[in-house]
């Protein structure tokens, strides 16, 4: 083995610790597997369904909570229930078992992101969220590091305390 | 060997492997609710109001319950009773709640009756097991039906009630190991108000306490912990002096500003003492007044007092002056003065002093509000709601002679009473209630008691559950309501609701008396029904408003003078030296909260022993026998015999050996069993509830187990500086 190649293997190394140190959380730019092909095209820009409909403590907490698999049977007892998909949400309602989602967006442990404060302060959902009317299963489009944040907390007048966010 | 080259190579590959590994990505997932409980939204904590019924004091509690799950039990800051306080009992009724030992359905006996061996059916095939009996008992003999219960309030208790008397059968007994008889007796002979007083601690400035346990385990002591802080420190110049006599430094004791110790029994004694001063030197105005009562009180001078009880002549006369000098001033009793075959005596002879210091019914002093005001709708029905605190003990007797004749054929168990536990085994209960045919009970933990049973019935907890409730002291006209903070986690059905169910299967009067389709629309109906008034009420845990105008106590008659009696302690002083004081312990109450880990890991606050009971001695008596801190010892009695380890107590009469109550359960669960043995085993079967009045000899022995302490005894007293 070649010098060379002992520089580039090092290389390697130190450029991805300078990666992981600078931007903290990757994005995940793949789409995550989920149990139910669920799409959000066709309930919001096809249904004109509110996000709030399902995702209803957006305004109440500081999650926005997924939809309980009985709120899904509310409509899918009739609805389309020829659909392999909804099927498979039956499947898990007549099993009595909630849907296993996998987590697709997410903000690191020190940040407190409350929906909350962003909904009541009538910031659309498609800000963060972007292109989720036209996507199937959830996305993350944009990158949630801290200067993304801040952008819109300088435009808006907020607060840039380090404390409103990180405590 | 490795050259220089190699070496980088490596270190390379190694720190890619460690930084690309850990960047693995783990999946995290989201779990919703398949059916999402009411109320709820993700991570908003709701807090709800309700009772406590981890003891009968009647506390109001709100509980944060989050995303569906009771998290946290803290006081109810508008209840008049414990105003946003709670004890360590009432915050562990969340362990109850999350029990893994919990009945979840309904069992039947499915080997020999107290086998302990369960098969669990539904609820259709446990209620026609249950339905079989009670058909046929109502038919052929419906006076043989005995329903043995905790004392209920509220509407359980009227539903208890009206079930029994439409059915036909007068045997409906309540046992309450602390039930304060005693005091309800001496009040209805002293101040001529048979119930319990309430004393007013918050306003006054002298408290004289004869073994009274008020801070600890007494009738409500939340209620009684806070209006003490305010006697203490909510006054701009008083602070409220406070004397405690007793044979043992108790908690209570412990916050006295004097601990003047006596010899056990002679609480009422120490009181004359005090009331002979009073009189004899016209101390208080009613002193004056009361003057024919000289000739009764002269044999209590403060000499004949002092040979009597070992407290000082001088501390006697000097209580007394500045008893009278700084009033309003109160005298309490305890459980310890109340208890034997004499507590009627001790419990005048301290009532007699709030009389000569003239404060019955004036602020600072003892009043009695009429706590059954709140039912008064109900007529004659009003004492099912509002029953005087007895323990019935009187009536357990009667009815263990009853079982034993063999006058019951089914018997309904249910609460936390624990009889085949806080009766003491002479008496017989597990054999005679072995003579009653059918036994159901109704229960969320199987335990002495309700391990004998043919049926056993789960029942929701405190939390899960509706209700009402009027407390003892502390109430001032209010009313607790109570509701299921969370969705019952098992398929349970309160006791209540089986009756209603019960009633309406049995038809006839039973039906008629019990016309509701649950307990739930029962309260409902009572108080004015979802919607108004009752939702406000159940947001705040109650009704509070009204506040009750104090039932005057009768003031120109005349105070019958207490019949002197001394304590009749069974056992020969020869054959056993000692005097066995039993108390409620502050965790485990009468061992109801012994299977709750964080009670039992909970330091008594005297000993700071845990995990297990053990003999509180006094240092001189334990180099007597030998004994060192932590020894083992066995405690006999005529009636049995029991080990536990010793613990150094300077502030208890040499001659006095005491237990807490609460350990030693053999059929609790596995928090509780094998904790020690239960000093109850040690009372013989007499006519009173004698926690206090059993003679025992101690003599070392060998145990296996050691007493786990949270504090090393050596670091709170210097044993060797006691002598």
């Amino acid at each position: 083995m070649t010098r060379k190649r002992t520089h580039v293997v090092l290389a390697i190394a130190l450029l991805s610790l300078g990666l992981l140190l600078t931007t903290g959380y990757a994005y995940a730019a793949e789409t995550i597997p989920q149990p139910v092909a669920f799409s959000h095209k066709i309930h919001v820009t096809g249904y004109k369904m509110s996000c709030r409909f399902c995702h209803s403590s957006t305004n109440k907490s500081q999650f926005a909570n997924l939809p309980s698999v009985e709120k899904c049977m509310m409509c899918h007892r009739s609805i389309a229930t020829d659909k392999p998909e909804v099927k498979k949400v039956a499947q898990y309602w007549n099993g009595k078992k909630p849907i296993p989602w996998n987590k697709v967006i997410d903000v690191p442990n020190h940040v407190y992101f409350p929906h909350r404060k962003m909904v009541n302060a009538g910031i659309p959902c498609l800000t963060c969220h972007p292109g989720m009317d036209q996507a199937g299963t959830a996305e993350q489009k944009l990158e949630f590091g801290m200067g993304f944040c801040m952008e819109c907390h300088r435009k808006k007048k907020v607060s840039i305390d380090c404390w409103t966010c990180h405590y | 060997m490795l050259d220089r080259r190699q070496f980088l190579k490596l270190g390379g590959a190694t720190a890619f492997a460690t930084l690309f590994g850990g960047c693995e990505k783990v999946q995290r997932k989201l779990i919703p609710f398949v059916i999402p409980p009411e109320n709820y939204t993700l991570g908003e904590a709701l807090w709800y109001a309700s009772g406590c019924r981890q003891c009968p004091a009647g506390c109001g509690v709100v509980v944060r319950v989050s995303e569906g799950r009771a998290k946290k039990v803290e006081g109810n800051p508008l209840h008049p009773v414990n105003r946003g306080k709670l004890c360590a009992r009432g915050q562990a009724a969340l362990q109850a709640l999350y029990h893994p030992e919990r009945l979840s359905q309904p069992m039947k006996l499915s080997g020999a009756r107290g086998s302990g061996s369960y098969k669990p059916v539904s609820w259709e095939e446990a209620l026609s097991l249950l339905m079989g009996p009670l058909k046929t008992v109502k038919t052929e003999a419906p006076a043989s039906l005995l329903m043995l219960t905790e004392p209920m309030r509220g509407h359980a208790g009227l539903v208890a009630g009206r079930f029994m008397k439409a059915f036909g059968s007068p045997h409906r007994v309540a046992w309450d190991p602390f039930g304060p008889d005693a005091m309800i007796t001496a009040n209805a002979a002293v101040y001529g108000v048979r119930d319990l007083p309430e004393h007013d601690l918050a306003n006054t400035r002298y408290l004289l306490s004869f073994s009274g346990d008020f801070l600890e385990t007494g009738i409500s002591p939340v209620h009684y912990a806070r209006e003490f802080g305010r006697m203490r420190g909510d006054r701009e110049t008083i602070r409220g002096k406070f004397l405690h006599f007793g044979p043992r430094l108790s908690m209570t004791a412990a916050a006295a500003d004097l601990f003047l110790p006596c010899a056990p029994g002679t609480e009422g004694i120490v009181a004359l003492g005090i009331a002979h001063v009073m009189v004899r030197d016209r101390l208080t105005a009613a002193a004056s007044a009361a003057g024919r009562l000289s000739d009764d009180l002269s044999p209590y001078s403060p000499e004949a007092v002092e040979k009597k009880t070992g407290v000082h002549a001088h501390d006697i006369a000097a209580a007394a002056e500045e008893f009278a000098r700084n009033q309003p001033g109160l005298a309490i009793g305890g459980t310890a003065a109340s208890t034997g075959q004499d507590g009627v005596f001790h419990c005048a002879a301290v009532a007699l002093l709030n009389v000569l210091a003239g404060n019955v019914g004036e602020p600072g002093g003892v009043s009695f509000p009429n706590r059954a005001q709140a039912f008064a709708k109900y007529g004659a029905e009003t004492p099912l709601l509002a029953p005087p605190p007895e323990s019935g003990y009187a009536g357990m007797r009667a009815a263990l002679e009853k079982m034993r004749s063999g006058a019951f054929r089914m018997a309904i168990l249910s609460g936390a009473t624990n009889p085949a536990f806080t009766l003491p085994p002479a008496l017989k209960f597990v054999e005679a209630l072995s003579k009653v045919p059918f036994v159901v009970a109704f229960t969320s933990f199987l335990d002495e008691t309700t391990s004998l049973a043919d049926l056993v019935l789960p029942v929701p907890t405190a939390l899960e559950e509706w209700g009402d409730d009027v407390a003892p002291v502390g109430h001032a006209g209010a009313v607790t309501l109570c509701q299921p903070v969370v969705t019952p986690f098992h398929d349970t059905r309160s006791m209540p609701d089986v009756l209603i169910a019960a009633a309406k299967e049995l038809g006839g009067d039973p039906a008629k008396a019990l016309p509701w389709g649950s307990f739930r629309e029962c309260i409902e109906k009572a108080y004015g029904g979802p919607g108004g008034e009752m939702e406000k009420a159940l947001q705040r845990g109650g009704f509070f408003g009204e506040s009750l105008s104090p039932r005057s106590a009768p003031r120109e008659r005349k105070t019958s003078f207490p019949a002197a009696r001394e304590r009749d302690f069974d056992g020969d002083p020869k054959a056993f030296p000692l005097v066995l004081h039993l108390y409620p312990s502050v965790t485990l109450y009468d061992g109801r909260g012994a299977n709750l880990p964080w009670l039992q890991e909970l330091p008594d606050p005297v000993t700071t022993a845990m995990w297990r009971n053990w003999v509180e001695v006094n240092p001189k008596t334990a180099s007597g026998l030998d004994l060192a801190e932590g020894d083992a010892v066995t405690i006999t009695s005529s009636s049995g015999k029991i080990a536990a380890h010793v613990a150094f107590n300077p502030g208890i009469a040499p001659d006095v050996a005491a237990m807490p109550l609460g350990q030693g359960h053999t059929r609790y669960g596995k928090y509780a069993n094998g904790r020690g043995e239960n000093p109850i085993s040690l009372l013989p079967a007499g006519e009173t509830y004698a926690l206090q009045a059993t003679r025992v000899a101690l003599a070392k022995t060998k145990l296996s187990t050691t007493l786990a302490r949270a504090a090393h005894p050596e670091g709170q007293w210097k044993v060797k500086n006691m002598m």
